[in-house]
């Protein structure tokens, strides 16, 4: 199950961090935190965002790391791919934190 | 031992029973997948009548052929039998039989799941079908929106017949996803490690555990919109605290996920066909199964870019519309990884390869008009018009149909044991895929001229009629072409002459055997060393028929298979297969009056019937296990494996880890909803939150503790040589407590119609009083079992089945109460 896990991992941590910055964009828009300048949302939303991508460079590089290397050569390459995948995935999809307006 | 010794060993065993009984006791893959095969498709000609209908009301302007509430029936159950009924059974169907063949395995990890889950759809698909004929089907359309089906848009029992009988089809969906990822993981020829698995066993792993994800928040969705008609539970009533869009959310986070359920194990039977057309090894397999997973993936992010339209902000659209771009680039993948499969090979243009190249063509299209709908001012304009109907119609046929064809005609003497005779297919193909192209490019054109999906009629002179006209001719002439598929299908499996094995020249294991597939499906379980072991040891089969592999000799007589472990596929444990049984029939029947009954408004009878099904579900679970101690047993080959009822996680606590995943996002959905709700619905807060108190809490907190231990002393007293019991008894009482804990939540508010927050408390009370009470039976039952002689020292597994269970009503318990106490403290 490690390598099945070594494997999903890259991607949940993606649709989990995607989700995240949704909801937190929607919690900012309906005020679940009170009045918040939209500076201030835009900061949040970009703070999230980068925290997203710091997630996912750091599993990558845990991935490639060889305490936590695979026995498996396929499953090696294949993780880091995904890793790859998971981590482009991150900062094209939240690009938007950076360049759309965050309520209207 | 000659081959033909060893099968007459072997046939008496594995045998279904003989007659009409045998309809009805199979348990085999065999006899299951092709039953699974045949329903479907008869689904399909069903779906496509209702097709020819449409299309023929919509040849002419004004057209007089349907009224709008036939018309609105017609394109609803079009939808929904092509998406529910047809498509994703069909797929399950093929992978019923093939697996285990192509794993070198005896049979999926659960036969009697595989026959409970074809009779629930088999009664779902059959009761919605029924409705149709009786003039009661629904109207609201394949994806429902409230509040045209809440009750005031959709009175009477037609929406509930959609919601309550797509729910109960989807049980067959659940229940093959969980045997799949299991069989799949856990049940393979020895030796074959994950990178020497067939790449169709790693798409529909992929595909599996994408049901598993993608099913429940629909499954939620139709429970929310059904406990809203029956009881008033306001949750998509704007006026009560409710929210419409919520069932759009949960809706599309299945509906997307979806067309990526359906087109991935297409992709996967290309991935596998297009090799040996092209007589080579398949391109980029790491790349391809990257590309299967990040796909998969992928698809959970796309969700609202079908709610364009709603009024969402900016940034939501753009993630979205970013989200749905990038989705090509998986598709780009594999389509390149084919291209350059097919520039290595050596192709043949054989009538499987034929039927690939339509995939190709229409696919491609389709995907791009895809990219188009993801940018949101493109979709903005084309939303809801023939040109999205296009689309679609272009991924789904395109990506699905084709190449189930192409997959039909490929592994049809897998099924049947005959060669093709009959030469129709040539002559369907061209009729049906130009036929196809004619018909929805023609539809998207429509579409770009303004005309709307889901309207019966058009005035005439808005430039529409010569465009509906076309694809109404091409629409027969596909039909025909379709129609001609089947009939050449039937004749060459029934009265071609047999053929040989392997006709293809093909790689995987699903070819080494008899042809047809005999009942026990190989007859020993190999030792492969390739991803292609029929290329690199042509003796193979022969070894096996001999019964070389493991498990080659029945010495035991009875149903014998090997699990393996996950990532090296070493031989781990011997699993015993149940006998041929007509409780799982009896149980889909049973479990189909939980579904029907509440649609006349019966709920005393769905009450019975759910203890029924509680009543059969122990007889099931009954005849597992043994009452004895077998220690190590013969595997063949000089090794010696234990039973799967003595070791730590046996196959029923893994089908339960599956299970779990399900339900929790399942529970994760409703928190979700909860969320949502909170947040955008516009009638919040609501008038008072529950005091949550002190007495509440502290019977949560301590039911808790005592689930929590309860299971693991149990387990550790047994494997010290003592009696479960008391830990059984300890467990029991804290699930009791926290179910308590439940009814003190729902006395406090007695009325959940009262507002969306008081329903949704419910639903979560509700949830957690379910799985703590299904909990505390499953210790009870264990404790039985224990009196009866089933556990010992070394047959624990079940204790840890009752543990894991209990785990997860505590977890979900504990977050459930947890998200209704908290609000309640700071007001």
């Amino acid at each position: 199950m490690t390598e099945i896990l070594r494997l999903s991992v890259p991607m949940t941590v993606w649709i989990a961090a995607f989700s995240a910055v949704y909801g937190l964009q929607g919690l900012l828009c309906a005020g679940a935190f009170g009045a918040v300048e939209p500076g201030t949302q835009r900061g949040l939303l970009i703070l999230a965002g980068a925290v997203a991508v710091a997630v996912q460079v750091a599993l990558l590089m845990a991935l490639r790391a060889p305490r936590f290397a695979s026995p498996s050569r396929f499953v090696q390459r294949v993780s880091v791919i995904l890793a790859v995948v998971a981590l482009i995935s991150t900062v094209w999809t939240l690009l938007p934190v950076v360049a759309s307006s965050v309520c209207l | 031992m000659t081959a033909l010794r060893l099968h007459r060993k072997l046939d008496p065993i594995w045998a279904s029973d003989p007659g009409f009984r045998g309809w009805f006791t199979t348990v085999n893959n065999n006899d299951i997948g092709k039953i699974f095969l045949m329903t479907a498709t008869a689904f399909f000609v069903i779906g496509g009548i209702l097709a020819m209908l449409i299309r023929a009301q919509l040849a002419t302007p004004e057209s007089a052929f349907m009224g709008p509430a036939v018309y609105n029936q017609v394109f609803t159950m079009h939808g929904t039998i092509m998406m529910f009924l047809f498509a994703i059974p069909f797929f399950e169907a093929l992978t019923v039989y093939l697996l285990p063949g192509m794993l070198g395995t005896r049979d999926l990890a659960f036969p009697r799941l595989s026959s409970y889950g074809f009779w629930c759809y088999f009664i779902g698909s059959s009761t919605m079908v029924v409705a149709l004929v009786l003039g009661v089907a629904p109207q609201g359309g394949w994806f429902m929106y409230p509040p045209l089906s809440s009750t005031i848009g959709s009175p009477g029992i037609p929406a509930d017949i959609w919601l309550l009988g797509i729910s109960f089809v989807e049980v067959s969906a659940i229940s093959a996803a969980v045997e799949v990822v299991v069989t799949v993981l856990r049940y393979r020829a020895a030796g074959m490690s994950l990178d020497k698995m067939p790449i169709f066993a790693w798409y529909m792993l992929v595909v599996a555990v994408m049901i598993l994800t993608a099913f429940p928040p629909m499954i939620l969705g139709s429970l929310l919109l059904e406990l809203e008609r029956a009881f008033g539970m306001p949750f998509f009533q704007v006026d009560s605290g409710g929210d419409a869009l919520l069932w759009q959310h949960l809706f599309w986070l299945f509906g997307h996920p979806e067309v990526y359920i359906i087109f991935l194990p297409a992709a996967g039977a290309v991935s596998t066909i297009l090799p040996v057309m092209a007589r080579t090894t398949l391109l980029g397999y790491g790349w391809v199964v990257a590309a299967a997973v990040s796909l998969a993936v992928l698809s959970f992010g796309l969700w609202v870019h079908h709610m364009y339209t709603t009024g969402i902000p900016h940034m939501g659209l753009a993630f979205f519309s970013a989200a749905s771009t990038l989705v090509a680039v998986p598709v780009g993948v594999q389509i390149f990884g084919w291209i350059g499969t097919l520039w290595k090979g050596r192709p043949q243009m054989h009538l499987p390869m034929l039927w690939i190249m339509g995939f190709f063509v229409t696919f491609v299209i389709g995907g791009l008009t895809g990219v188009m709908i993801a940018v949101v001012p493109f979709d903005w304009q084309v939303h809801d018009t023939h040109f999205i109907v296009a689309h679609l119609h272009y991924v789904l046929v395109g990506g699905f149909v084709f190449p189930m064809i192409a997959a039909i005609y490929y592994w049809l003497p897998v099924f049947s044991g005959r060669k093709r005779f009959f030469r129709m297919g040539e002559t369907a193909f061209w009729l049906a895929v130009p036929g196809f192209h004619v018909t929805f490019l023609a539809v998207h054109w429509a579409g770009l001229l303004g005309q709307r999906r889901r309207t019966d009629s058009y005035d005439p002179g808005q430039g529409w009629e010569v465009i509906n006209l076309i694809a109404s001719i091409g629409s027969f002439v596909m039909a025909i072409g379709f129609a001609l598929v089947i009939v050449d299908v039937a004749i060459n499996a029934l009265i071609a002459s047999r053929g040989r094995r392997n006709p293809w020249g093909a790689g995987t294991l699903e070819w080494a055997t008899a042809l047809p597939s005999p009942s026990y499906n190989i007859a020993s379980i190999p030792v492969v060393d390739s991803r292609y072991p029929m290329h690199t040891d042509p003796d193979l089969p022969n070894r096996i028929a001999r019964g070389e592999g493991f498990l080659g000799e029945p010495i035991r007589n009875r149903r014998e298979t090997l699990a393996v472990s996950t990532a090296r596929g070493d031989p781990l444990q011997v699993v015993v297969f149940p006998q041929n049984s007509v409780v799982p029939f009896v149980m889909a029947v049973v479990t189909s009056v939980i579904f029907i009954a509440p649609i006349f408004k019966l709920y005393w009878l769905m009450f019975v019937a759910a203890f029924g099904v509680m009543v059969l579900s122990m007889r099931w679970v009954w005849v597992l296990g043994s009452r004895h101690d077998e220690g190590a047993l013969d595997a063949g080959r000089g090794v010696s494996l234990p039973s799967a009822s003595e070791v730590a996680d046996p196959p029923g606590w893994w089908g339960s880890l599956f299970l779990l995943l399900a339900d929790a996002v399942l529970f994760g959905s409703a928190l979700f909803g909860y969320a949502f709700l909170w947040t955008v619905a516009p009638n919040w807060p609501p008038p008072a939150y529950l005091q949550p108190g002190v007495a509440g809490p502290a019977l949560a907190l301590g039911g808790a503790a005592l689930a929590l231990a309860g299971p693991r002393l149990a387990e550790r007293r047994l494997r010290g040589g003592d009696t479960p019991y008391a830990g059984l008894v300890l467990g029991a009482a804290g699930l009791g407590a926290l179910m308590a804990a439940c009814v003190m939540v729902m006395r406090a508010l007695p009325d959940p119609s009262a507002h969306a927050y008081d329903a949704t408390v419910w639903v979560l009370s509700g949830y957690v009083l379910f799985h703590a009470g299904l909990a505390a039976i499953m210790a009870g039952f264990v404790m039985a079992r224990g009196r009866a002689g089933f556990l010992s020292p070394r047959r624990f597994g079940e204790l840890r089945v009752v543990r894991l269970w209990a785990d997860y009503a505590v977890l979900t318990g504990l977050i459930a109460l947890a998200a209704i106490y908290l609000p309640g403290l700071g007001t």
